[in-house]
């Protein structure tokens, strides 16, 4: 059994002479296999497998191509030795002769002497053609049971600092092995630059600079993956010449210590107006209101963001935008929970109100982890039939949120889109460690230390989860034939089923529901299993990355240990991949970017800053409000955007506050807020009526209805791919037409909830001609009332196309009659106060007060227009249509 | 991007200020005279097509058939003759075998990324994607190139596309359908068109304010693609909006249902119908998607069902009707999938599938200068990689923008000034042109 330490912790860069030597060096193949007269016998898995990957044998375009080249087929990027010693030894064609090793086409191929499609990798008699030679030699041998595994790969320089162009460094490596032994292995690694613009490194590890900034080299051998910082200062602002920079928290203090090495000074602190609005919609997805604004300006407490921090964070819109958020990062998609309950949508539903729940009780990280992963349908010793009784008493309930009172969150673990081990593997590597494992499941992870084989055991824990439709063992099948016969349904199917089953509910009977649960180990799988896209065959055993084997057939349950060691102290996954994805969500990028790829050939822009973050927070208690707190207390998250000449590329060191658009739902919710009434927008944060940020779940289907339109042209996340990028925060054309052009933003502007109709009516300005209205006839509310409980009857039916109906007719309704109690008199020749007006249009909107030329321009314009409610809307459209407005800043 | 951006000649506020002064009455003709100043691509096709076929096309069984091959690479299918002595392809494409005069089918592409998201970026940049650098999707880089008219959006996705914008910057960024047309019906993309009674005057005027207002990123925006391209769309949704010509270009509805007959009833074919629409309205770049060809199983039956027929009857419409409205030696064409499939039939389920194989794949290539008619390169005698050198994606690329008159050596600078050619690796094909 092997056994590693934790790889991200050993296979780190580290400077030489601090390591006691435990063994004499041996130096490296290239000095020891120089000369023919060589007698040492080189191992197939420390020399000739890493060979193989320097000369490029073993990669995509050659022999690590799927289906292999030229006959000749080798595990892509190594690391699968008996694969690649079969391939070399046995077959119709073998690569080696032992009895004649002379002629083997591994020495006869590279040189070229043969003919070679990939030409000629090295010269006969080269200390290359040695190791292979005498590997051959001695019999061509692979000995899996004496393998060692690799303990360490130790790199020097750790860091590289250059200060011109065209700089060398010649990078080195050791490899400590298990028995001790260490070895210099450099012309056996394989190098790569992250950014070829920064740096080069050559095939030998020759690391040359390019162009100012910062970057790593990439070392790869054995399973070992190690990144070496690479910096080139941006300014001579650096070390002794960097001026004072205050570093009030430890953040600031890991961040000035990056910056001081580069040479980039930071942004000065940005205003309380740009705080106050930048953190309520980066920490609660919602605009501040005017009168909050307004008085947390006038506030002289020293503390007073601090204060309004915590005030935030028991906002409703706290919890509901980061259940959002962790929806994105669970792939809460409604398509993939079609038909998971027996009541349309409720899955996807129940699931956000489980995270919200959680998330406003500031329950820690790693126990709303556990209640997904361990989750079950039913909970203690329910039966199946208490457990549906359970379910459909929530399908009616009243209250908020009934789903978030059970124990855990089962609808993770029943989309129909990760039915398979494999699928749930990659699709928990995503979630809860923040990494791709896919790569793993066809060949060594290029970018890892995950090889096929680690994939193959990790897929263990995953294939004992099942969703059963009907219910899952021997009680289940009994109760639900009996709950078929009480109701009536027999021979019902699909649709028509369902739809007796909303109805049912709603009468108060008990429906049947599938069930999430673990199975015995001893499932059984034939091929018409697999045609039907059950279920594959439930592994003996399970590996974590840390080499632990788990004999998954003698527990309860496969994934206890699996959490276990995930939420262990010093698990490398779980802290720093949510860590860093809340880091994005307030500085534009991650600390690693892309935020769910954090192997190791990705290293962080700032590991000791990661590692701080991500070891407090688990010292925490994985406490998520301290988390948020600790960010936003950081002058690095207060800095302006406004850059200086060295921070002016700097996107990724967090000098300065990067612009970035506002995700989807914010994007939608904050422009309404803009133009609703004072009253509704000064509850934004409290009433999630309407918000997009309290919408459960996405999908593809049905994008062009309601919010879901504004939603998919802003990008919300698809939440199907196990992909953070399935939300972009990119801008878009189309994104500008909605806010300048759309019947949406159009009709929000005057309609009878909005500020212009508001403000129309304190001042006593008539509607604009055009919106005037009939008056509404006495039994307007009934019916009214009548069509909204109409609606909501179709929808919990589940009847879609009655639904629509009912909808546009309670529509049409409101728009025939629209505001027209709220009729003013005549327009009056009042004067009004142009400046207030501007003012409370400009904290509605931008957050801010204007400046003088802003007030000047917005008072001639409100002056020219000759109808008074067109100039309103004029002023407010032009507000919202800002690039202030759509960018958080 | 701050070498290149002013390469428009046009900046946003001085286009606002021409629009106040000429109304509507502000022609494609003023616009190109006032855009001179800029360095606008010139000559070789006016606007292009992209057609993606995400998934990865088996070649075996479309364009690049071994009809001698073993049973196990062969496949089901047979070829078939066509308009063109010599080119045979899949028998069931009896469409495109009558106007296989107007494509030149390219054999023995080949790439080494086999995953989806890697291949994709890949053919829809033409430069092989690098962790350090975000390459432009073509279309963003056509956006750049040629100047658009003003009341259209240069770049159009149905529904939506891969190719994005990378180094260049936001506003080079394709303008999502999100759907499809249906046959006969209205097409519309929202809020594309003036409604509800306001005035074009109102408009304008509060698009006045507006460039009154929007100050506040003054000095900076020039250096932030973010900024910069929400400026360019503020006005290029204000001078869309404010015309009637971006309703019509996207209505295919209007077309004659004799035009529209052939593009057939399929999202697919509605979509080939609304590119050559939009391309004839001055649109200069569509992309087009027919997804479903990753055949990892039952491959035969999905191909003969219902990818080859909805291929068959889109494409061969899309050319002939370019073809009848004078456009197809304007407008250029390019077909691609991100790979090829195993020439070596899987047997994990009967009939078989293929699986991931970008060592050699097909693409086509039509209008514009393309000499239609004609197959370039070869596939070794199963199709399990170039005969002799292969073609790069790289060289594909350079082919397309050579159709389109676009230098595939311009330099282009990345926020931090460092020059980047546009396509690193790749040689026009030569013998693809007339």
């Amino acid at each position: 059994m092997q056994r590693n330490l934790f790889p991200s912790l050993v296979f780190s860069a580290m400077v030489i002479s601090s390591v006691p030597l435990l063994a004499a060096e041996l130096p490296s193949v290239e000095k020891r296999f120089a000369d023919a007269s060589v007698s040492e016998t080189p191992d197939f898995q420390r020399h000739v497998v890493p060979l193989m990957g320097r000369l490029g044998c073993n990669g995509r375009s050659c022999h690590g191509s799927f289906q292999g080249r030229g006959g000749f087929q080798l595990s892509l990027f190594g690391y699968d030795f008996r694969a690649d010693h079969a391939a070399l030894t046995e077959g119709d064609e073998p690569r080696v002769s032992v009895k004649e090793p002379m002629d083997s086409m591994i020495l006869n191929k590279p040189t070229d002497e043969f003919e070679h499609e990939g030409g000629k990798r090295f010269e006969r008699d080269s200390w290359q053609y040695h190791v292979f030679r005498r590997w051959v030699e001695a019999g061509a041998k692979y000995d899996a049971e004496s393998a060692q595994a690799l303990v360490a790969l130790e790199v020097t320089p750790a860091e590289i600092q250059f200060h011109k162009d065209q700089e060398q460094v010649a990078l080195q490596a050791v490899a400590v092995w298990d028995d001790g032994t260490r070895e210099d292995v450099t012309p056996l690694c394989r190098f790569q630059s992250n950014d070829d613009a920064v740096v080069a490194v050559d095939e030998t590890g020759l690391v040359t600079s390019g162009e100012k900034g910062d970057s790593h080299v990439v070392v790869f051998y054995d399973n070992a993956v190690v990144p070496v910082p690479i910096m080139r200062p941006v300014s001579d602002q650096i070390d002794q010449a960097y001026p004072d920079v205050a570093t009030s928290t430890k953040v600031d203090e890991l961040i000035v210590a990056k910056l001081r090495k580069m040479g980039i000074v930071p942004s000065d602190l940005c205003t309380d107006a740009e705080f106050l609005r930048r953190m309520s919609l980066d920490l609660t997805g919602t605009l501040p209101s005017a009168s909050e604004i307004e008085a947390f300006l006038a506030d002289s407490a020293q503390d007073k963001r601090a204060q309004k921090v915590d005030e935030l964070l028991e906002s409703p819109a706290y919890a509901a935008w980061w259940a959002t958020r962790f929806c994105d990062y669970t792939g809460n998609n409604s398509d993939a929970l079609n038909n998971v309950t027996p009541v349309r949508e409720m899955a996807g539903q129940a699931w956000y109100d489980w995270i919200y729940d959680r998330i406003a009780r500031n329950v820690p990280y790693d126990e709303i982890v556990a209640g997904i992963v361990l989750s079950e349908s039913r909970e203690g010793d329910e039966s199946y039939r208490e457990y549906c009784e359970a379910m459909s008493d929530i399908c009616r309930a009243d209250e908020q949120r009934p789903f978030a009172e059970r124990e855990t969150m089962p609808y993770y673990w029943a989309r129909r889109t990760i039915r398979q081990p494999e699928d749930r593997a990659i699709a928990f590597a995503y979630t809860f460690m923040g990494i791709r494992i896919e790569c793993a499941q066809c060949h060594k992870h290029p970018f890892d230390q995950w090889s096929k084989n680690d994939f193959e055991q990790f897929t263990g824990f995953f294939s004992r989860i099942t969703l059963g439709n009907n219910g899952l063992g021997n009680d289940a099948k009994a109760q639900y034939q009996e709950m078929v016969a009480e109701l009536g349904i027999e021979g019902k199917r699909g649709g028509e089923l369902r739809k007796s089953f909303s109805q049912l509910i709603e009468k108060g009977k008990t429906v049947p529901f599938p069930e999430v649960a673990v199975t015995g180990a001893k499932a059984t799988y034939n091929k018409k299993d697999k045609k039907q896209g059950k279920e594959a065959p439930a592994r003996k055993t399970a590996r974590l990355l840390d080499g632990q084997v788990i004999d998954v057939a003698s527990v309860d349950d496969p994934r206890k240990p699996l959490m276990d060691w995930l939420r262990s102290g010093d698990n490398p996954y779980l802290a720093r991949a949510i860590v860093n994805r809340i880091w994005a969500n307030y500085f534009n990028v991650g600390i690693v970017q892309p935020t769910d790829d954090l192997s190791l050939a990705h290293p962080p822009s700032n590991a000791p800053l990661l590692d701080y973050l991500a070891r407090e927070f688990v010292a925490h208690g994985y406490d998520l409000k301290w988390l948020h707190r600790e960010i936003i207390a950081s002058d690095a998250y207060q800095r302006s955007w406004r850059p200086n000449e060295t921070n002016m590329h700097d996107e990724k060191n967090f000098s300065r506050a990067i612009p970035r658009r506002l995700p989807a739902e914010v994007a939608y919710d904050v422009l309404r807020q803009a133009l609703v009434n004072d009253e509704q927008a000064a509850v934004a944060r409290d009433d999630l009526k309407g918000r997009a940020i309290a919408i459960a779940t996405a999908g593809a289907r049905n994008n062009s209805r309601g919010p879901q339109y504004a939603l998919t042209v802003f990008g919300r996340s698809i939440r199907e791919s196990n992909c953070d990028c399935d939300r972009t925060n990119d801008a878009s054309l189309l994104q500008t037409v909605y806010i300048q052009n759309d019947s949406d933003t159009l009709m929000l502007l005057d309609d009878r909830d909005s500020w212009v109709a508001q403000v129309s009516k304190e001042l006593g300005l008539s509607k604009s001609a055009k919106q005037k209205t009939p008056p509404r006839p006495k039994n307007y509310d009934t019916v009214i009332e009548n069509l909204e409980k109409q609606v909501q009857r179709h929808h919990r039916r589940g009847d879609d196309a009655a639904e629509r109906k009912a909808k546009v007719a309670l529509k049409a309704y409101r728009e025939r009659f629209q505001d027209s109690s709220d009729e003013a008199g005549e327009e009056t020749a009042a004067e009004w106060n142009v400046d207030a007006l501007i003012e409370r249009a400009y904290l509605r909107t931008l957050s801010r007060r204007p400046t003088t030329d802003e007030l000047a321009a917005s008072a001639d314009f409100l002056r020219e227009s000759e109808d008074r409610v067109e100039g309103l809307k004029g002023l407010l459209w032009a507000l919202v249509n800002t690039k202030e407005f759509i960018v958080n800043h | 991007m701050a070498i290149h951006q002013t390469c428009d000649g046009i900046r946003r506020r001085d286009f606002l200020r021409m629009g106040a002064i000429g109304g509507t009455s502000l022609t494609l003709a003023n616009y190109l005279k006032f855009a001179q100043a800029g360095q606008v691509a010139q000559g070789g096709a006016q606007a292009a097509i992209f057609i993606n076929l995400p998934g990865g096309p088996t070649h075996l069984d479309t364009f690049d058939m071994k009809p001698d091959a073993p049973a196990e690479y062969r496949g089901l299918f047979k070829p078939m003759k066509t308009n063109v002595p010599g080119v045979e392809f899949c028998e069931h494409m009896p469409k495109l075998a009558k106007c296989a005069d107007k494509f030149a089918i390219l054999r023995g592409v080949s790439h080494t990324l086999a995953a989806h998201r890697l291949g994709q970026e890949y053919v829809n940049t033409g430069s092989r994607p690098l962790a350090s650098l975000e390459y432009p999707g073509y279309g963003a880089v056509v956006t750049k190139e040629k100047q658009a008219a003003p009341d259209l959006p240069p770049f159009v996705a149905i529904p939506n596309t891969n190719q994005r914008p990378g180094f260049l910057g936001v506003q080079y960024a394709a303008l999502n359908t999100g759907q499809t047309p249906r046959p006969g019906q209205p097409f519309r993309v929202r809020g594309i068109s003036l409604e509800g009674g306001v005035t074009i005057e109102e408009v304008e005027r509060r698009a006045n304010l507006l460039d009154d207002l929007d100050h506040t990123f003054n000095d900076y925006e020039q250096h932030n693609q973010l900024l910069e391209g929400l400026d360019r769309f503020g006005q290029q949704a204000q001078t869309i909006i404010t015309s009637r010509s971006a309703r019509d270009a996207f209505d295919v509805s209007q077309e004659s249902p004799e035009f529209a007959k052939p593009f057939g009833e399929t999202p697919f074919g509605q979509s080939c119908l609304l590119a050559s629409r939009l391309v004839a309205s001055g649109v200069r770049f569509v992309t087009v998607s027919l997804g479903g060809w990753d055949t990892h199983q039952n491959n035969f039956s999905k191909l003969q069902e219902n990818l080859l027929p909805t291929f068959d009857e889109g494409f061969s419409a899309l050319l002939n009707g370019l073809e009848q409205k004078g456009l197809l030696a304007s407008t250029a064409i390019f077909v691609t999938g991100e790979f090829g499939r195993t020439p070596k039939i899987n047997n994990r389920s009967e009939p078989g599938g293929r699986d991931h194989y970008p060592r050699c794949m097909f693409m086509l290539m039509a209008g514009g200068r393309v000499r239609g008619g004609q197959v370039i390169g070869e596939s070794d005698d199963k199709a399990t990689g170039p005969a002799h050198d292969g073609i790069s994606p790289d060289d594909v690329a350079a082919s397309f923008y050579h159709n389109l008159g676009i230098d595939p050596t311009t330099e282009y600078h990345s926020t931090t000034g460092r020059p980047i050619t546009l396509v690193r690796n790749g040689k026009v094909i030569k013998g693809l042109f007339g």
